[in-house]
């Protein structure tokens, strides 16, 4: 984009639109608001945070179909010491989704104290329990829904139902992207798209402009970039062409802002396609930094989570706003142990854990995680007691979620569960709160960043949230 | 709106200025000195949007978050004396009103809105504010729910009111556009492809004054313009074909709406009765049907209903079913009403007089609407169904003239009665509300052991349903009460005491479904008997049933004797529920995709005896009281009386014992069921869609704050919105209220149906609603720009008997419509955004629109209507649970993107990146965005190659066309109009250097594939291509 271009975006563009929505002026009234159509040439184009931010992007580690608590970031003695006892004898168990209460039981893993902070993290992440200096880990989370799809668009989109834009969309629609050759919010998909299907990642009611571009874990990561020509140099002429007539046309219908913007974003298209394969090209990486994320790993989904890890890294590397990596295919799919807990949150385990780890070491040795936030979430946690044998079923009244990176205070435990891990007690956290923190490290108050939808302004976090002050640095 | 005559330009100016300040007001800073206030200020038009915006969240109509007792929607609460002395507003003097004084109070402590809110007042609206205050603080309702009117005498025509607003703001109107453009803007307007070639020469050579209008006609009249129009609808109502959540499960039939909706705007349904069957099509008593296979026509519409997302595995199906009704709700007033009545599911509408409890008159009537498989049966079935009939009813009169013939002359044979006394004192069960009683109050449990506590929900033993509700054929609205049982085709013995769907033959479809109650106890018991059929327990409507909860209320019957299915309920005890016994079962062993799909075969069927809910052990019905005995059974008698369908159970019985011990001769009737089962053979198969059927009368409480674990006190009745209905009157209480939602909604009287309609019609002709928020005609909506056009339009659509082809052809037939794009300069600088239509706006075509304009260019464009969906191709990129076993083809099959298949966890990435709405909510008006998806689909997706590849292997083997002849027929074909003289010797230098670069013969070069795809490529990649003009 010219000098000249951006100037001229300031001044009539979108661009300057949405900074006064979000600066909260409407100069124009709200009919201009209304009445003016959206979408300027680049919607994408970075825009002033409400305040001085402190993480430029977003890493959001999602981890599908709900990780167990109590056998993860949130130790619980007690069901050591009453394992096997019918957990109705000792608390008021809520309807599950399999309708299927076992006994209690006891976690599978020991707990280890890490670090300075001596943050208690289980066998399932030795690597990340290493970095636990560098974690704020909320126990005390609660979701709204006890289903996988309802929780996780309320996770994503803050609404439990279809068809609301993603974190990721509202985080790009209020600052755009700083690299106008990329997009803006890419999902890295590791095999495993989540309950409810893309529309977890959908730009709902905002522009089709802020949906996520996902990217996929084959040849060629993201559609329609590999061009379909053969050589660079007839997709060119081609492109001449197009021009030559495109310009003839404004010649005949004059000045059509409209028009005009989709020649600009042919451009940016036509860049894109260089672009993607540079970002997607790891041949310059060291093999050191490769190892680090796990790359050698012999486990196959070890090494893919780690590729996309490493992605991620040069995705916020290169100023792409928001990205969500989802889970590897493992043999046994999702964190969704409703039996054989300990077999599937081990390969689970196995195969993030140390790319996770990798990628907070790489961020830092780059001076990257100052500015980058890191969330590591499910949608829900697990029952302390048995679902059938060995087996947890889905709990939304506790989960334990980790923050990292720009803003965070490291070595952090926040909230708390009753003694069993199954309700949160102390700090309770909602989603809306996560949101609102994550919006607040942006630089954005998530109450001024609105859209207006069904003669509403709607917000992400709805009519709620609260920022999490005691995670903050 | 009702404005005496001598006001009317006064008032049009004032719009027009209003409308102007966007222009002038963009280039001025907040804060600056107002200029140019209205001379009358209009409370809808000036100070409704400043105080809706700024003030009404505190002191507008939601009492649950009114500040310091003050609301100012309300002239008379406005200008009341304050507790503290003063008036909010003193009519006749900005000065005194308090509202003055604090809007423009020095001190931030005391400013409104207060400091914490980000709204501010601009110097403009406070002097809005003031000037009306002064010129008395006149109130008016909002202007939408004011009746549609015109001053008598005006001139009436579109180009009237578009040029009258045009000469008060000193515009001129654009030269008409030339006719290559008009032919282009028809089209894709009507009907969403481009002009054929021969289509666009015959409108050229005709140098006829009405070749336009022939034009236009000739395109309303075209089947494309109902696949235009219908997915225009879809939008409206969250069109998908599958459930999406988890498993995205595909609805039944879902695809049939669509080929309703085509059907609808092609023949030119009227608008009133297209409402009416969205809301009521189950219930009319005459209602159309399908011109060529016949089936009910109007039942097809209230599938758009059930088309909402649906949730797999709910733990909690209350919440569930709120949701559920929300999204309906929500839909439907948008839709029809244009209006945002989901904003009062938790508290009063902030800013539309729209109180919480017409939400919930709303949650009343569609809690009491049930969804319902609903089998299509055509003429042909028809017909077959009516002899099987009659086939049944000579047997049964041809039986009994027999069996009547050996006592012919005779003394009448009198028989001791058999002890037939088979059922106890019948409860009846009451109907579900939310203060129903439970079991033990209805004094229905066994006296006899009050451990085992118990209620009948139906009993069915002398063959009547019981209160229960039937549903298709198999249960005619009267039972049937017996079945005549052969043995190796002699007749064996009578069936009855059960309700039976094979009383015509099996694999007749349909359901039995129970009145809805609370689920009270532990376990329920269906005593049934059937082969491939269902039973299962709905719970708060919910009908996605499946493990791992829910499997416990579905069974599948499959037992020729009468077995005992039971049910374990105690999950969802406290919940309403219905209990449907239903001919046909689910593919269970299909693609995970298709088990909420109906299989039925010809030999389905189900029978019931009866149902019982218990707690612990079922009642034994055999120890329950006897119906007396009969004394004396007159056989004869009895026998006239079975072949009217009018045995009683005693006579059944005396029937069967007179066969069984010889009296009536076991009568051959072989032939005769043969003849039957031929008839039955022919039936085939049968359609299903999703549709509605009634239940019981269900009335809501208020929820309060939207949760329904908090009921306010009183059901709510079931009515009409109360500001539209001035009583509120409640609905009749009869089961059809659907019906009379639908009245009041087509209701002349009702000022915002055909005022949101033609506002959608013109949306769609001219890129923006007259009123711009085409969903919302709330105080939140946008304010009309053309108020008085968009009354004409709503009056005329009335009066034109609700002809959208009518409205739509006097809108294209305009001169506004036909004006070329161009803007003269002073439009260019004092309307920029064209909002009084001093020119045509230049738009991007929607997505369906450019990938069918594809298809038609390239010549694969198919255009076979109707039918099942092109399944979705899928690729690499389109993963998660519920993903199809197969793709579909890349080019759709050549069809219509409408005939594509909507899966609402796949929905097509082509459509999304320009702007398909995700079918969730209703979706007037799409956005429009500029995103490198767009191009980069237009650049590299493989389709689009595909397609340049089909269509340059047409142009290649026009061995007649030279290279300029050959660009002349791309730019006829894709851009409708011919190529200039530069397009050409472009495409020349184009193919020319490509031809050199590959080093081709140039005589080969003309028949090279990759050489025209490339140039085919670039005209798809033109934004003329993908822009109207």
């Amino acid at each position: 984009m010219t000098r000249r271009e951006m100037l001229s975006l300031c001044r009539n563009g979108f661009g300057s639109i949405a900074l006064m929505g979000l600066m909260g002026t409407t100069p124009f009234g709200r009919v201009l608001r209304q009445l003016s159509s959206p979408p300027g040439p680049t919607p994408l184009l970075p825009r002033v945070p409400h305040q001085v931010p402190k993480a430029r992007s977003v890493i959001f580690l999602y981890m599908d179909g709900g990780v167990s608590q109590v056998d993860s970031f949130d130790p619980k003695p007690r069901l050591a010491k009453e394992h096997g006892q019918d957990p109705h004898d000792k608390f008021k168990v809520d309807a599950t989704q399999f309708d299927d209460v076992g006994t209690i039981m006891q976690s599978p893993w020991q707990f280890r104290h890490y670090g300075e902070s001596g943050i208690e993290v289980s066998d399932l992440f030795p690597h990340v329990g290493a970095c636990a200096d560098d974690l704020a880990i909320i126990r005390s989370m609660v979701a709204d829904f006890p289903e996988h799809t309802n929780a996780n668009y309320f996770l994503h989109t803050g609404v439990g139902i279809q068809g609301r834009p993603s974190m990721g969309a509202w985080v790009t629609y209020g600052l755009g992207s700083e690299n106008q050759n990329l997009p803006g919010y890419v999902v890295l998909d590791g095999g495993l798209i989540p309950s409810g299907g893309l529309d977890n990642f959908n730009s709902g009611f905002l522009p089709a402009s802020y949906q996520a571009s996902i990217f996929g874990t084959g040849d060629r990561p993201l559609a329609n970039v590999e061009p379909l020509e053969d050589s660079s140099d007839i997709q060119r002429r081609k492109i001449a062409l197009m021009k030559q007539a495109d310009q003839r046309l404004l010649g005949r219908v004059g000045h059509v802002e409209e028009v005009e913007s989709t020649i600009a974003n042919y451009e940016l298209a036509f860049r894109m396609q260089a672009s993607v394969p540079e970002l997607t090209d790891l041949t310059r990486e060291t093999e050191a930094t490769k190892r680090l994320y796990g790359m050698d790993s012999s486990d196959p989904h070890t090494r893919g989570y780690a590729t996309q890890c490493l992605l991620a890294r040069r995705l916020v590397e290169r100023g792409v706003r928001f990205v969500e990596l989802t889970c590897p295919r493992v043999e046994t799919p999702r964190w969704d142990q409703h039996a054989n807990l300990k077999e599937g949150h081990e390969r689970n385990a196995h195969a993030v854990d140390q790319p996770i780890a990798g990628l907070l070491k790489d961020l830092k040795a780059r001076g990257l995680f100052e500015e980058t936030l890191v969330i590591w979430a499910g949608e829900f946690g697990r029952t302390p007691f048995a679902q059938g044998i060995d087996g947890r079923d889905h709990n939304p009244s506790a989960f334990s979620i980790w923050l990292a990176g720009a803003g965070i205070r490291g070595g952090t435990i926040y909230g708390a569960t009753d003694e069993y891990g199954y309700r949160a007690v102390e700090n309770i956290t909602t989603i809306h709160d996560l949101h609102a923190t994550m919006l607040h490290l942006l630089g954005i108050e998530h109450d001024r960043l609105t859209y207006r939808f069904s003669g509403r302004d709607i917000r992400l976090t709805d009519v709620k949230g609260n920022i999490i002050e005691s995670v903050l640095d | 709106m009702q404005l005496p005559a001598p006001h009317v330009l006064c008032r049009i100016a004032l719009l027009g200025a209003w409308v102007l300040l966007l222009g002038l007001f963009s280039a001025c800073a907040p804060g600056d000195a107002p200029v140019d206030l209205p001379e009358r200020v209009d409370y809808n038009f000036h100070i409704r949007p400043v105080l809706s915006n700024s003030c009404f969240v505190c002191h507008g109509p939601d009492s649950s978050t009114r500040e310091a007792y003050l609301r100012l929607d309300l002239r008379k609460a406005a200008t009341a004396r304050r507790e503290g002395g003063g008036r909010a507003i003193v009519p006749g003097s900005a000065r005194r009103s308090k509202v003055i004084q604090r809007i423009k109070a020095e001190d931030a402590d005391k400013r409104m809105p207060p400091a914490e809110t980000t709204h501010r007042l601009s110097a403009r609206e406070i002097a809005l504010i003031s000037r009306w205050i002064d010129q008395g603080a006149e109130y008016k309702p909002p202007w939408a729910l004011i009746r549609p009117a015109l001053p008598s005498g005006s001139p009436r025509s579109v180009d009237h009111f578009i040029d009258t607003q045009l000469d008060a703001n000193g515009l001129a109107s654009a030269p008409l556009a030339n006719k290559e453009s008009l032919a282009r803007r028809a089209s894709f307007v009507l009907t969403g492809l481009p002009p054929s070639p021969a289509l666009l020469q015959v409108f050229i050579e005709d140098t006829t004054a009405a070749a336009y209008e022939r034009l236009v006609d000739h395109l309303l009249d075209s089947p494309r313009f109902g696949e235009r129009w219908a997915r225009h609808w879809m939008d409206l109502v969250r069109y998908a074909e599958s459930k999406g959540h988890e498993f995205d499960f595909t609805i039944e039939g879902a695809w049939r709406y669509r080929d309703y909706l085509i059907r609808a705007f092609n023949t030119d349904l009227p608008y009133d009765k297209l409402v009416t069957e969205h809301l009521a099509g189950d219930l009319l008593e005459s209602p159309r049907f399908h011109p060529v296979e016949g089936y009910n026509e109007s039942v097809i519409a209230t599938s758009y209903l059930t088309l909402g997302e649906g949730k797999h595995s709910p733990v909690d199906t209350r919440l569930d079913e709120a949701d559920r009704i929300d999204n309906i709700i929500d839909v439907t007033s948008k839709t029809f009403q244009g209006l945002t009545l989901a904003c009062a599911r938790c508290h009063d509408h902030k800013f539309d007089p729209i109180p919480t409890s017409d939400y919930y008159a709303f949650y009343g009537i569609f809690e009491s609407t049930r969804f319902a498989y609903t089998p299509l049966l055509s003429s042909r079935q028809q017909a077959w169904l009516d002899s099987i009939q009659s086939a049944q009813r000579s047997l049964r009169s041809s039986v009994a003239a027999a069996w009547n013939q050996p006592l012919g002359g005779q003394e009448p044979y009198h028989r001791a009665a058999v002890r037939t006394g088979l059922h106890p004192d019948k409860v009846s069960v009451v109907p579900a509300s939310h203060s129903m009683p439970s079991a033990t109050q209805m004094g229905a449990v066994s006296r006899q052991d009050s451990t085992h506590r118990w209620r009948m929900i139906g009993d069915f033993r002398d063959g009547d349903y019981d209160g229960w509700f039937p549903h298709g054929p198999a249960f005619e609205s009267t039972p049937q009460r017996s079945l005549l049982i052969t043995k190796r085709g002699q007749i064996d013995s009578l069936a009855y005491g059960m309700v039976s769907s094979r009383h015509l033959s099996p694999g007749i479809p349909g359901a039995l479904r129970s009145p809805t109650f609370t689920l009270d106890m532990d376990s329920i018991h269906v005593v049934a008997a059937g082969h491939g059929s269902v039973i299962r327990i709905i719970v708060d409507n919910f009908q996605l049933i499946n493990p791992p909860i829910f499997n416990g209320i579905q069974a599948k019957v499959e037992s020729a004797a009468p077995s005992t299915y039971r049910f374990g309920v105690k999950l969802w005890k406290g919940r309403k529920a219905y209990i449907e016994l239903m001919v046909g079962s689910f593919k269970l062993q299909q693609h995970i995709t298709d088990i909420h799909r109906i299989l039925r075969s010809d030999s389905s069927y189900v029978e019931a005896v009866y149902a019982v809910a218990f707690d612990r052990t079922a009642p034994d019905l055999s120890k329950l009281p006897r119906a007396p005995d009969a004394t004396a059974i007159n056989v004869g008698q009895a026998v006239d009386a079975w072949a009217a369908d009018q045995a009683t159970v005693s006579q059944m019985a005396a029937i069967n014992r007179a066969v069984h011990s010889g009296v009536l001769p076991r009568l051959d009737i072989g032939s005769l069921l043969d003849l039957i089962e031929g008839h039955r053979s022919q039936i085939g198969d049968v359609h299903y869609i999703m549709a509605v059927t009634e239940g019981n009368a269900i009335e809501s409480p208020v929820f309060v704050r939207g949760n329904y674990q908090t009921l306010g006190d009183q059901p709510v009745p079931h009515r009409f919105l109360s500001a539209i209905s001035d009583d509120a009157k409640p609905f009749s209480g009869l089961a059809n209220e659907r019906l009379e939602m639908a009245r009041a909604i087509v209701d002349p009287s009702n000022p915002l149906t055909a005022r949101v309609m033609v506002n959608r019609l013109w949306h769609h002709a001219f890129g923006r609603g007259i009123v711009q928020s085409t969903d919302n005609f709330g105080a939140q909506g946008s304010l009309p720009t053309h108020p008085q056009l968009l009354d004409y339009l709503a009056l005329r659509f009335v009066e034109q008997g609700w002809s959208i082809k009518a409205i739509l052809r006097e809108m294209l037939l305009s001169n506004t419509f036909q004006r070329s794009t161009q803007p003269t300069p002073e439009a260019h600088i004092h309307d920029p955004q064209n909002l009084l239509l001093s020119h045509y706006p230049v738009r991007r075509l929607d997505a369906e629109a450019i990938r069918d304009a594809i298809l038609a260019v390239s010549g694969r464009l198919d255009t076979t209507m109707y039918g099942e969906p092109v399944p979705t191709h899928l690729t690499e990129f389109m993963n998660g649970p519920g993903r199809p076993e197969e793709s579909g083809p890349l080019d759709g099959g050549g069809r219509r993107t409408v005939y594509q298949e909507v899966r609402r966890n796949f929905l097509s990435p082509m459509m999304l990146a320009f702007d398909r709405p995700i079918p969730f909510s209703t979706f007037g008006t799409r956005n429009t965005t500029n995103v490198p998806a767009q191009s980069l689909t237009m650049l590299n997706d493989p389709f689009v190659a595909q397609q340049t590849k089909v269509w340059a292997q047409k142009i290649m083997i026009m061995h007649d066309l030279d290279i300029a002849g050959r660009i002349q027929y791309i730019y006829l074909t894709a851009l409708s109009r011919s190529a200039s003289p530069e397009d050409i010797a472009d495409g020349l230098a184009f193919l020319e250097a490509e031809t050199q670069r590959r080093k081709l013969d140039p005589a080969a070069a003309l028949n090279d594939i990759k050489l025209w795809a490339a140039y085919c490529h670039v005209i798809f990649n033109l934004k003329e291509f993908l822009y109207l003009f």
